[in-house]
């Protein structure tokens, strides 16, 4: 039975080409879009999946609560470590890790550089491998290993890379810096993509220069501690412990901002936007949802438009429904026949899907900058994934048309009198105003999204970033010395217009925040964002000052420049007041020489800090060079030449202050480019649902349009009556997606401190994008109608 | 009024054509009641669907009230047919969907008749039908005879010059045909409305004053009564 419904099914399918290739189209971009989305859903999920004891293990995070505003940050004091693992009784183990850049040489026997490298280091106790104890070692014990100074271990990926195999790694040395001299003891497993501290070149605890640092009021976030929960203990009995050594280490009036170290689990870490991780792969769980609900909007619009594609042919099935029927068919066996049929194509429409998600993985990974390898076989719970997508698009699709067509009274049916009109049609119609509704809260989403990319891009940000390159330079007492030379031999090059040191352009999400004191006061309320610049810092972005001079030329901190914001936080309304006045922050005592012009500081998505700019030659570790926008190819390259002529030891890294900028909106850019496919992919589906709607009414008012004709009406009006309809369903439509695209766009929107003015004309334009490719995919369809031959449908049967 | 020339009409299926009207020419004037008769297949439906524009000849000429059709563009042929020519179908073809009155009313709309002077004229045909009772109904309430009649009301609330019919009985019992021909001989001879019908019956074509005679797409005979 199942094999001759099969049959006819798939006959069935050939003999309706037309429509079969709609649905078809339909739901295999509905189901390849789905796929997608939970390839990236479950790559998100499964980070630091599958670690032994997982639900044991946590991070532990550092939080202040400051009058105006609570911070967090994912590391913990030097001292946290020891400290906890005497006097918290529910850890079994505490495992530290720091981490921090830094360049790697590797020398053959004659001691010839041949690779340099900069990679990120980390500083890795022993504990650390015990808390996770599944990571593989293929070579090396992490006690023995990881317990002496100047030890490291490679993964098998660098081991490999510097050495050729990873047998061939041991014993030998590698540089770190200028003159740490490191013995590999140990290769472990390259950590996987999913991982949120991929491990590569892990030096001993011991080699830590910060190790021995006993100050429990300086948090790093590099700084990380994992520990690992005795097996049985409960997690509030931690609390307990926790809050209990909280209120030892961190006395109220010692310690600002009422610090506090919290416990966070291994599985949230991916999760958790507010704190940093080593993998620099957060995402928020609400974006992942965001995503998700995308996709289930793509299906339900792709089965909606098979239900009513479907319900529309019944028509042309009437015939042998009824034939059926008479031979004896029941019923269920009708549904079973019809469900078989959807069953085979949403089959097919299963393969068509994995053939295009399989073409358009590499944009995909390309879109998230390659850091994602996707696959659809890599994961047994994807081909799970697709058996109960066939299933449910199968069962959700194909259910509503087999009970309708199924339900035919027979003596109708064989003579081909069944009309769908009334209640079939009303639910087909409150079908499409939902798909619809979803169609145009996309297109007004993505039009908001754009637009507000373009005004982020277009602001201005009270500074001028253009042309300006960010070349990195070392912080080493030999290295500071040589600025001077590196300064004086670039100025003269041709292009090169000016030249600062510093630590980072003007907007920049590289914070050092401090706390202060100003005219004697100590303040609690905010924290004062500290600039290290020398003097020509001001000329090359261009920042222009409101009051006073710029710091006169020096190698420490002998004066500074605040901003408008910095004076308005504590109440200063006039600037020239604040010159002269003396300023305590992060160690530094001086005098305020000016005020600067307030600008964009941070990304626009927040608003502009208290800052003061002030400069410090042994902790800048960029030069900004404004170039002639002209020549920025040659001269560009002659700096390099200078640079690697300067700082032999170093490695030349250089970008543009422009692409740093719009890095800090690359979340955005993803956001915006999958909200054009999406709604691109759901104008697609609906307006085919649509196509073949207007098929099904025109066919079936056929003879009323050729009566019609009769009476004298021309082909204008006939379209015009068989498209009013499908615009009135697309204007109710609009009008139901105006408040949730309102309510979505405001809530994205407020994810920016600059947000563009939400005008009228996004939704607007929706509805015009909406009604006219509407008016379009109609007209097409009941212009054939409308002209069809009259005499063919009025012909006495 | 009506002058067709050589009016020829086939259908060509892989090569072969099927002829269904040939060398049809013929006259006829205002006021005429014409019968097109003949056996099924012989062309009569064809030949009154040519005259009443839903149909264009594959040869010849037809030219209405002095306008050549087969030349005319579509809104210049509609506007002529829109003011001169009513139809009536053997299965009535009333649309299912509307009241009586407002099938009635549908041509108006599309002669673009003002409101108040719709109703006027909706509510004087009613009247002269004594439908005024069913205005309301759904065409599929009524009987046969009742339904043509709100054919013909609609036919001939927009005052055209001629009234097509193509079989305008054959759906209905003996009485009821009866009145109804009874109906198109007074509307002819009453107000000069210009009536071809094609029919079976005898009887029927009895009413009339002239009857063409088509076999096999050729009239055979020409007959004024």
């Amino acid at each position: 039975m199942f094999k001759l419904n099969l049959k006819i099914a798939l006959r069935n399918l050939w003999k309706h080409k037309g429509y079969t290739f709609i649905n078809l189209t339909g739901l295999a971009i509905g189901m390849a879009s789905c796929i997608l989305i939970f390839l990236f859903i479950r790559f998100q999920f499964s980070f630091d999946e599958d670690h032994k004891n997982e639900d044991r293990i946590y991070r532990v995070v550092t939080h202040w609560k400051y009058n105006a505003f609570d911070d967090v940050s994912s590391g913990v004091p030097v001292p946290f470590a020891a400290a906890a693992r005497n006097e918290i009784a529910g850890f079994e183990k505490v495992g530290s890790i720091f981490k921090r850049g830094g360049i790697i040489h590797v020398n053959d026997q004659n001691g010839k550089t041949t690779i340099k490298t900069q990679q990120a280091i980390y500083y890795t106790d022993p504990d650390f491998f015990e808390v996770f104890s599944d990571i593989k070692w293929k070579y090396g014990k992490p006690q023995q290993a990881l317990s002496a100074p100047n030890t490291v271990v490679l993964s098998e990926g660098f081991a490999i890379r510097f050495f050729g195999n990873t047998e061939r790694a041991i014993g030998k040395n590698i540089t770190l810096g200028i003159n740490t001299n490191l013995e590999v003891t140990g290769v472990i497993q390259d950590m996987p993509q999913n991982s949120s501290f991929p491990l590569g070149i892990i030096v001993s605890y011991q080699t830590f220069y910060g190790r021995n640092n006993s100050n429990w009021d300086s948090v790093n976030s590099s700084s990380s501690c994992y520990v690992l929960l005795k097996e049985g203990v409960n997690l509030d009995d931690v609390q307990v412990q926790l809050d209990q050594f909280n209120s030892k280490y961190y006395p109220i009036q010692k310690v600002a901002g009422n610090q506090n170290n919290q416990l966070q689990a291994l599985r949230d870490i991916h999760f958790s936007t507010a704190y940093d991780n080593f993998g620099e792969s957060t995402i928020g769980k609400s974006e992942v949802y965001g995503l998700a609900i995308i996709g289930l909007f793509l299906m339900l619009t792709a089965c909606i438009n098979f239900i009513n594609l479907s319900t529309a042919q019944s028509v042309n099935r009437s015939k042998e429904v009824g034939v059926r029927k008479v031979m004896g068919s029941k019923r269920k066996q009708l549904i079973v026949q019809f469900l078989t049929e959807t069953f085979a194509l949403s089959l097919i429409a299963l393969l068509v899907a994995c053939v295009i998600a399989e073409m358009v993985i590499p944009s995909m990974q390309n879109l998230f900058n390659g850091q994602i390898e996707f696959s659809l076989f890599s994961h047994p719970i994807i081909l799970l994934f697709m058996a109960i997508l066939v299933v449910i698009v199968a069962f959700l699709a194909g259910f509503y048309p087999a009970l309708i067509v199924s339900g035919f009274s027979p003596a109708l049916a064989i003579k081909n009198k069944i009309s769908l009109n009334g209640k079939g049609l009303s639910i087909r119609k409150v079908l499409v105003v939902f798909q619809f509704s979803i169609t145009v809260v996309l297109i007004i989403g993505t039009l908001v999204i754009v637009r507000q990319m373009e005004f982020v891009q277009k602001k201005s940000l009270g500074f001028n970033p253009n042309a300006v390159a960010m070349v990195s330079i070392l912080g080493d007492s030999t290295s500071v010395t040589k600025f001077n030379t590196f300064r004086e031999q670039v100025l003269p090059v041709s292009g090169i217009e000016s030249i600062s040191f510093c630590q980072s352009p003007p907007l920049s999400d590289d914070v050092n925040a401090t706390d202060f004191t100003y005219n004697g006061i100590k303040n609690k309320d905010f924290e004062l964002r500290t600039v290290r610049a020398d003097e020509n810092y001001f000329k090359v972005f261009d920042l222009k000052l409101i009051a006073g001079k710029i710091f006169m030329k020096s190698d420490t901190a002998n004066g500074c420049v605040v901003n408008e914001t910095f004076l308005k936080k504590i109440n200063v309304s006039n600037p020239q007041d604040a010159i002269g006045k003396m300023l305590d922050a992060s160690g530094n005592f001086m005098p305020i020489t000016g005020v600067v012009k307030d600008y964009n500081d941070k990304s626009l998505k927040e608003g502009i800090s208290g800052v003061a700019i002030f400069p410090g030659k042994n902790q800048y570790w960029n030069t900004a060079i404004k170039i002639d926008a002209k020549k920025i190819m040659p001269a560009m390259k002659e700096v390099e030449r200078i640079w690697n002529r300067t700082f032999p030891n170093g490695i030349y890294q250089a970008n543009f202050v422009n692409d740093e900028i719009n890095s800090y909106y690359e979340g955005e850019r993803i956001t915006g480019v999958l909200f054009k496919v999406f709604a691109g992919v759901i104008i697609f589906i609906s307006f085919i649902g649509l196509f073949g709607l207007i098929s099904f009414v025109a066919t079936q008012r056929t003879r009323e349009v050729a009566i019609r004709k009769v009476l004298g009406a021309s082909t204008i009006e006939l379209v015009k009556m068989l498209n009013g309809s499908f615009l009135i369903m697309v204007f109710i439509a609009n009008l139901i997606a105006w408040p949730l695209a309102y309510l979505f766009v405001k809530k994205w929107l407020a994810g920016f401190a600059y947000q563009m003015e939400l005008t009228a004309w996004p939704f607007v334009l929706a509805m015009c994008i909406s009604m006219l490719i509407t008016l379009l995919t109609v007209s097409i369809r009941s212009y054939k109608a409308a002209v069809a031959n009259t005499i063919d449908a009025l012909k006495y049967e | 009024m009506i002058e067709l020339k050589d009016i020829e009409k086939y259908y060509a299926s892989k090569g072969v054509k099927s002829y269904i009207l040939r060398h049809v020419s013929t006259t006829i004037k205002q006021g005429e009641f014409v019968s097109i008769m003949g056996p099924s297949g012989a062309g009569k439906s064809t030949l009154l669907n040519i005259l009443g524009m839903l149909e264009e000849p594959t040869y010849g000429s037809y030219s209405f009230m002095g306008e050549d059709v087969t030349t005319l563009n579509e809104r210049k042929r509609i506007e002529l047919y829109r003011n001169h020519i009513g139809f009536v179908f053997q299965a009535y073809h009333l649309i299912d969907e509307m009241t009586v009155e407002e099938n009635i009313e549908a041509p108006l709309l599309y002669k673009k008749v003002p409101g108040a002077e719709r109703r006027s004229r909706v509510a004087d045909i009613l009247d002269r039908f004594n439908m005024v009772a069913k205005k309301d109904l759904f065409p599929n309430q009524l009987s046969g005879g009742q339904q043509q009649l709100v054919g013909i009301a609609r036919a001939l609330v927009a005052q055209p010059s001629i009234i097509l019919a193509d079989e305008p009985t054959g759906n209905l019992q003996s009485a009821q045909a009866l009145q109804i021909m009874e109906l198109f001989k007074k509307l002819n001879e009453e107000e000069g409305i210009t009536i071809i019908q094609v029919t079976h019956s005898e009887v029927n074509a009895a009413y009339g004053s002239r009857i063409l005679h088509l076999l096999d797409g050729v009239i055979k005979e020409d007959v004024n009564l």
